[in-house]
């Protein structure tokens, strides 16, 4: 080795082919006249060649280019598109979900009037036994109803229009009639019904109604105080009282159900009215004692 | 170098105070903070326990948000209570009698009056054991919720629970207790009574009235009512679905208004008792053990029924279920 020979550094930038030209003619010019540097550059080249096929499997690794991931996106945006995507897709626009958001609304609100409208039609025939007949009262306007039996040609036409089944009613003078109270009311404008000698002589005055006495008092005070309790018992009570709340419920509901049968069949059977009355009674306590709590657990927040 | 250092000086010490004010506040206010909810918090468990003189005739009124609480009547016109392990404890005098400037109506309060005036303090009494001792003249009024309640020895007890069991023992001139989820049970007590519990039994033994018109009244949901030694001229004792057991004399010209939709009524009634029975049993059953006279069974209706004359009819029993059995035994057999 003389003054001449380069460093490590210089020789390992040879082998790297990183030496700039005049430098790298020098080094090759010396490296063939000097034993020394000849061998050390021998061992620095094997030096590298066992580092490189160490690192061969790295840096033959496959990695992916700009290219291949255009590829890839190109593949996917071909697939088919999912329903959900494109619903997605849909949405995305600003505009179209501040409309779309309205128009929910709106259908929503116009669902609740439908409903509310179609819960003030009371079915009266949810309350009757098969075998009886049951009194409506009449409609706000005057207007007298009509009895007409469970089996008869009006039960059978329910799907008939309301024009149709007011014909059948005047037709069917000795029949029993079961409609709901909304019905009624429609019923008014065919003047036949109302102008027929026959139909006078039928409805001539109110159907008496076959409550016992004080008995809408008691199912008006229950469905206040059941409008009032619905809404809070799930807060006010815990799941072991709600089940006992629930039970006694039931316990009342069957007591007055049967009883109401039972007046029904026989309106002069003061057992049963005396028991059908104390139902009721215990209904609006059970009722009562959640609207309480409330109150109570309400003044004491 | 020195003028440099002398500008910075001060700018970093501003800095360090502004810091340290900031922090102080912070402390200050987070302090008040704390104060403001938890002021009426025992925080080292010390019991709190204050007294007050008052009239002989005290109405006190308090409400309980946890606790055992016991109050008792005692000889002095003083009220005396005392918390542990929860609220402290204070008087709001709210009216006073005008000679003798002795309070007339007392809130016990779960927080020192002195100190907390318009804090927000709870209101409410909270606590492992809440005790009071009370003048025995004193009319009681506690409403809330409590695991158990004992009320001994005053004039008046009402008591209005969302849950928890009541005992009123030796209550000389009335009672109104309700609790929705507990028992009430009442001794040795008289005068009006009015018993309500939604999902809990009742029991009253030794009961009488004060004054004549005196009524006992007992109503429960789902629990029994279990009635001994009433001499009230008006009883009644309503069940959902509990029974309703009646154990004593049957007072002369007395109304007992038993009725229950799913239990059992029993009377436990001695042989010579009088009276016009009119039972109602539904879909249930009937059996007396006592001889019962011009018996009328309507023919006419599934709910059964039957009126009957005890003895000489002094008094009215009216007995309902819907389907349970009414059963009237004779108390001389046992």
């Amino acid at each position: 080795m003389n003054d001449k020979c380069f460093d490590i550094g210089t020789i390992q930038a040879f082998l790297d082919g990183e030496l700039a030209a005049d430098v790298l003619e020098g080094v090759s010019h010396h490296v063939a006249s000097c034993d020394d540097c000849a061998v050390f550059l021998a061992e620095a080249e094997e030096e590298s060649a066992i580092a490189f096929s160490a690192l061969d499997q790295e840096f033959n690794t496959l990695v992916p280019t700009q290219r291949l991931w255009t590829k890839i996106n190109d593949s996917i945006q071909k697939e088919e598109k999912t329903f959900w995507q494109t619903v997605a897709a849909f949405f995305s626009n600003q505009t179209t979900v501040a409309f779309a958001g309205m128009l929910i609304v709106f259908s929503i609100f116009t669902a609740m009037i439908n409903l509310e409208s179609s819960d003030n039609a009371v079915d009266v025939t949810k309350n009757i036994p098969s075998d009886q007949s049951l009194a409506v009262p009449t409609v706000d306007l005057g207007i007298p109803v009509l009895p007409i039996k469970q089996d008869s040609p009006l039960a059978q036409n329910n799907k008939k229009t309301d024009i149709e089944k007011s014909a059948l009613i005047a037709s069917n003078k000795t029949d029993y009639r079961i409609i709901k109270t909304t019905f009624v009311k429609k019923e008014i404008s065919p003047p036949r019904i109302v102008n027929s000698p026959k139909a006078k002589g039928q409805v001539s005055g109110p159907a008496p109604s076959e409550n016992v006495p004080g008995e809408d008092s008691y199912i008006r005070t229950i469905a206040t105080l059941k409008k009032t309790v619905d809404n809070q018992k799930d807060e006010v009570l815990k799941s072991s009282a709600r089940f006992i709340f629930e039970r006694d419920l039931a316990v009342s509901d069957d007591a007055i159900k049967k009883m109401k049968a039972q007046v029904r069949t026989n309106p002069n059977d003061e057992a049963s009215k005396q028991i059908l009355r104390a139902s009721y009674q215990n209904k609006i306590d059970l009722l009562s004692s959640v609207a309480d709590k409330t109150e109570l657990m309400a003044s004491l927040k | 170098m020195k003028p440099q250092m002398n500008i910075v000086e001060p700018r970093r010490k501003s800095e360090i105070f502004l810091i340290l004010y900031s922090l102080v506040f912070l402390f200050l206010f987070a302090n008040a903070f704390a104060q403001t909810g938890k002021v009426s918090r025992n925080e080292n468990k010390i019991p709190a326990e204050k007294s007050i003189l008052v009239d002989a005739k005290i109405n006190i009124s308090m409400c309980v948000s946890e606790g055992k609480v016991k109050v008792n009547g005692w000889e002095r016109n003083e009220i005396r209570a005392f918390v542990s392990e929860g609220s402290r404890v204070g008087f709001e005098v709210r009216k006073k009698n005008e000679q003798t400037k002795t309070p007339l109506w007392v809130e016990v309060v779960g927080f020192e009056t002195a100190n907390n005036k318009n804090s927000g303090a709870e209101e409410c009494l909270s606590g492992k054991e809440i005790e009071l001792d009370v003048p025995r003249n004193s009319t009681v009024d506690i409403k809330g919720s409590a695991s158990e309640t004992t009320i001994n020895s005053v004039s008046r007890a009402r008591v209005k629970y969302i849950s928890g069991d009541i005992f009123l023992n030796n209550i000389a001139q009335g009672i109104e207790a309700s609790t929705f989820e507990g028992d009430v049970t009442v001794e040795n007590s008289s005068g009006a009574m009015n018993l309500t519990t939604t999902t809990g039994n009742i029991v009253a033994f030794n009961v009488n009235p004060k004054e004549i018109g005196d009524i006992f009244k007992s109503r429960t949901s789902s629990g029994a009512i279990t009635l001994q030694q009433l001499e009230y001229g008006q009883t009644e004792a309503n069940s959902n679905s509990g029974s309703i057991r009646f154990t004593g004399a049957v007072q002369n010209g007395g109304q007992y208004n038993f009725g229950t939709l799913n239990g059992s009524i029993t009377l436990s009634i001695p042989q010579n008792s009088s009276g016009k029975l009119d039972a109602t049993f539904g879909y249930g059953a009937f059996d007396s053990e006592l001889p019962l006279k011009n018996v009328v069974k309507p023919n006419t209706s599934k709910t059964q029924s039957l009126t009957a004359m005890l003895g000489s009819g002094d008094s009215t029993l009216n007995l309902k279920t819907f389907s349970g059995a009414i059963r009237i035994k004779n108390s001389n057999r046992r």
